[in-house]
């Protein structure tokens, strides 16, 4: 598979890191709920450092 | 014998200036059918066709484009299904957005991947048909009638090349079509970008496939919906797969650039409220079979009004009134 292939796998996509952020994001989907911009900043900021640490280990590791 | 002896293929193009109109006939289809309805034009073209084409060109040319046909295989078996309810010859067929052709195959007496149907294929455009009035016995049409911008004009063309007591059967998406991707994208886009723009194309509810079928003159319809799930590793493969399938979006209104945050905030969302025990996710294809006759004095009409020789409140005494030897019914 080629880098770019391998970046987007969907093994960062099972992480405890993504997870949280599409708990977040549903839960603002409950009733009384409002989702706005940034709403889960905090968790996507997460999502993305856990994607750019696995990205890292992917170019590093791969050929 | 139930399969159609004969059967044109017909495969998209857009009017293309190089071919003379006289060739295909096309102002003989085009005079005769003017369209009803007073939908404005804006309406009418929500489609890019000519990148839609070459959505469908770029699939076709990639290695191994058959791995994509599942679900249009699926789906052109179930039209043939129906073909074959229908206890009737066939001699000339109209297969309409064919692509690689998915309905004739399931219509052989054998088991086979290719028709023994004798086929001739035509490059041509589902809203412009070049075909004279009362052509057809059969006319199908499988997963690509969502694709049309003037659904109305379309269905009344395959009517005008439909013989008198001739059949449409067609199969379109439904409403909940990946109705899992569409939301994903719709909240991730919200919560990073502050507001959203569609990303599945717009399909045809099921009420309105019944009325744009009644205006277009078909009788006796038949409008039922089926669902099929397919289950992908993850949303990136959920989406490689419809564009391998030629089935990228190509409204007017799509949005040129989707942002890899985006992208990587929908995956998590996708996977977070849709996946299934496994870690698989779902994605839903809703799929409605449409039926209709196009008019012929032998097919069975409402009876006059005053006719009835019993009434509704009778219905008790059934037995009575059946006559004798169909009791066991």
């Amino acid at each position: 598979a080629s880098a770019q292939e391998r970046l987007w796998s969907f093994p960062i996509l099972r992480s405890r890191c993504a997870a949280a952020y599409g708990r977040c994001v549903q839960a603002s989907t409950a009733p009384g709920g409002r989702l706005s911009k940034d709403f889960c900043a905090r968790e996507f900021e997460a999502l993305r450092s856990c994607f750019a640490a696995a990205a890292k280990k992917t170019l590093e590791g791969g050929c | 014998m139930l399969r159609p002896a004969g059967l044109w293929r017909l495969c998209r193009r857009p009017r293309a200036a190089r071919v003379p109109v006289e060739n295909l006939g096309r102002r003989e289809v085009t005079s005769g059918v003017s369209p009803r309805g007073s939908t404005s034009p804006r309406t009418l073209n929500i489609f890019d066709r000519d990148l839609k084409r070459k959505q469908k060109n770029w699939a076709a040319r990639q290695p191994e484009p058959t791995k994509f046909d599942y679900l249009k295989e699926e789906v052109g078996s179930r039209i043939a299904d129906r073909v074959y309810d229908i206890p009737r010859n066939f001699p000339l067929a109209l297969d309409l957005g064919c692509g690689r052709g998915y309905i004739a195959q399931y219509l052989n007496k054998k088991n086979s991947s290719e028709t023994e149907i004798p086929t001739v294929s035509v490059l041509a455009d589902e809203e412009f048909l070049p075909f004279k009035e009362n052509t057809f016995d059969l006319v199908v049409s499988s997963l690509s009638l969502h694709w049309v911008n003037d659904l109305p004009r379309a269905l009344e063309q395959i009517h005008y090349i439909l013989k008198p007591d001739g059949v449409f059967i067609g199969a379109m998406f439904g409403g909940d079509t990946l109705y899992e991707l569409r939301c994903s994208l719709q909240l991730a886009e919200t919560e990073r970008e502050g507001g959203f723009s569609p990303h599945i194309s717009p399909f045809t509810a099921v009420n309105d496939l019944g009325h744009l079928l009644g205006r277009a003159g078909f009788n006796t319809l038949t409008v039922d919906t089926d669902e099929i799930q397919v289950n992908y590793p993850g949303m990136f493969e959920l989406m490689e797969d419809l564009q391998g399938m030629g089935e990228s979006n190509c409204a007017w209104n799509r949005k040129a650039l989707l942002h890899r945050d985006t992208m990587l905030a929908a995956a998590a969302v996708y996977r977070e409220m849709y996946r299934n025990e496994d870690g698989s996710v779902p994605a839903t294809y809703q799929i409605y079979y449409m039926i209709g006759w196009k008019y012929h004095e032998s097919q069975a009409r409402p009876a006059e009004r005053g006719s009835a020789t019993v009434s509704f409140g009778e219905l008790g005494k059934i037995n009575n009134l059946m006559p004798p030897g169909k009791k066991s019914q």
